[in-house]
């Protein structure tokens, strides 16, 4: 039933406009990255760990927020326009299994993000910041661990999304979230916070794992954090009248 | 004959408003049942109830045999197709497109899509992009959605609106061959009985959240009988026979009768003749549907205005 529901999903996709958002705001954020490290030379002297603080520290916290909250909003954007809530609601499959299937897709596209951002990464670091051979392995544990963080952003833009009919208030709300984790995580509450659990997992604003130690709390937060969204998503998707 | 849905004192209550007031609903299998009243009647929140999109304050939805709730809802939507509130559909995708998505999730194999876009006449644009459509071709692919899979029950909620005649016409021929051809029920709702008249054999009007009738179309006709109007040569020699019969008597040349059954009638006619009232015409006048349907809503008034 999810499968069938998740190729539903992907269907709606095709010729989607947010493939270009896709293409686009990971270029602005290596750009931005890469300038940065280029002009700090001097104070940045960890080489590919100094340029994947860079890369990352504000994509962590702007532009995948940004671009999460953007597949989310687009993905309930298609339900609320027409009358396609009571198209969706009134088909044979369990509600929540509507949403899970939208949150693979967006969990889906955030994957690729992740791997289109580490390739620029390696691009830049290559051919602008001209390091010799390959960055840390470990940059690439960051990575899934950031994944992992990811998740639980995916899941409470969807809620947001599914609640606000508007495209840009779910959107400007992840922003929000974004910022304040920057603010919370700065006060050490980095893991109450979903925004911040990204940032965390990829280890943005430091050479030395922020996470050592306290992995399993962290896996514990994103989990918790998950199972709250998703019951509420469920909850309010099965008790809810449909307005469409 | 089996009754495919049925509602028992269904009732919606939004704030302080009955939208939905004790409706029962009795819809026999293998007919198309008009399902009429203005707009804001109560027809969609109804309609929603049937398929559970909604939750009824009160009361409870029966289909095809079984009380709907939480546990069987998804087995009785599989047999039903439905349209709500103007057509669904995502307009930067291919009608194909649509249908394959609708297909997924009613687990329907595709082969079943290229004869609803038969039966809906969309075969030779299926490929064209939904946004592009006119509101009639929506229209259609909104009821071949609801064909996919062939279901039992179809719920199409004012499929005719913001048509054309041609495209009403159309729409017409297609939902009345439906039972025949796919042995389906359906129920269909409009604000204009006229358009349904000669498409439903089962008719529920419903205002302001209450059922007015429900019964046969023809049952609703029989009501149609109205006044009798009989022009006198002398009205003054009728007035006796009149007054003796009840009736008001006047000096206008032309009398009205409150409708009669013809044995009545034709004794008061030959009465009449007899006391020299020299009856030149007996105009009975039928009530259009129209006309019973605005004196069942009480909205006459409103419309005359």
């Amino acid at each position: 039933m999810l499968k069938r529901c998740i190729r539903a999903e992907n269907r709606k996709l095709h010729t989607s406009p947010i493939w270009l958002l896709f293409l686009i705001l990971p270029l602005i954020s290596a750009g931005y990255g890469t300038f940065n490290y280029l002009q700090n030379l001097e104070i940045l002297t960890d080489g590919w760990y100094s340029l994947w603080t860079q890369h990352t520290l504000f994509y962590s916290l702007l532009f995948f927020p940004a671009l999460v909250s953007a597949y989310a909003a687009y993905l309930w954007r298609l339900e609320h326009m027409g009358h396609n809530w009571n198209l969706i609601m009134a088909a044979p499959v369990p509600p929540f299994t509507l949403f899970l299937a939208k949150l693979f897709v967006v969990v889906k596209l955030m994957c690729f993000t992740q791997v289109f951002v580490y390739l620029l990464y390696l691009v830049c670091g290559r051919l602008f910041a001209g390091f010799p051979g390959w960055p840390p392995a470990e940059t690439l544990v960051f990575m899934l661990r950031g994944l992992v963080g990811g998740l639980a952003v995916a899941a409470l833009q969807l809620l947001l999304a599914m609640l606000v009919r508007s495209f840009a208030v779910p959107v400007f709300l992840g922003l929000v979230g974004g910022i304040a984790g920057m603010l919370l995580a700065a006060k050490g509450y980095a893991l109450l916070w979903p925004y911040c659990l990204m940032q965390q997992g990829m280890n943005s604003n430091r050479s030395e794992d922020m996470l050592a130690g306290r992995l399993p709390l962290f896996f514990l937060a994103c989990g918790v954090w998950l199972l709250v969204i998703g019951l509420t998503a469920r909850l309010l998707l099965e008790k809810r009248d449909v307005k469409a | 004959m089996q009754t495919v849905i049925e509602t028992k004192a269904l009732c919606k209550q939004y704030g302080s408003r009955m939208a939905v007031d004790h409706v029962e609903l009795h819809v026999p299998q293998g007919c198309v049942y008009g399902f009429i009243g203005p707009n804001g009647a109560g027809k969609s929140t109804t309609m929603k109830m049937l398929l559970g999109l909604i939750h009824p304050t009160a009361g409870q939805v029966t289909l095809l045999g079984q009380t709907l709730n939480e546990k069987n809802r998804l087995a009785l939507l599989r047999q039903t197709g439905s349209m709500i509130e103007s057509p669904a559909g995502y307009l930067h995708l291919t009608a194909q497109e649509n249908l394959e998505i609708v297909a997924d999730l009613k687990d329907i194999p595709y082969k079943d899509i290229a004869r609803v876009l038969d039966i809906v006449h969309l075969t030779q644009d299926k490929n064209r992009r939904v946004g592009q459509y006119s509101l009639g071709m929506k229209q259609r692919l909104g009821i071949a959605m609801a064909l996919l899979g062939s279901p039992k029950l179809l719920i199409l909620d004012e499929p005719t609106n913001g048509l054309d005649p041609a495209g009403i016409q159309e729409m017409r021929t297609l939902i009345q061959s439906m039972p025949a051809a796919t042995g389906a029920t359906v129920l269909i709702s409009s604000h204009l009985l006229g358009e349904m008249e000669q498409m439903v054999e089962q008719v529920g009007i419903i205002d302001h959240g209450h059922m007015l009738f429900e019964g046969p179309l023809s049952q609703l006709q029989r009501h149609s009988r109205g006044d009798v109007a009989v022009r006198l040569l002398n009205p003054a020699k009728a007035a006796p026979v009149l007054r003796a019969n009840g009736l008001p008597a006047g000096d206008s040349c032309t009398v009205t009768l409150p409708p009669l059954q013809d044995a009545l009638l034709a004794d008061l006619v030959q009465k009449l003749a007899d006391s020299g009232a020299g009856v030149v015409e007996v105009t009975p006048h039928t009530k259009s549907l129209e006309e019973i349907f605005l004196s069942l809503t009480g909205t006459e008034a409103a419309h005359h205005e």
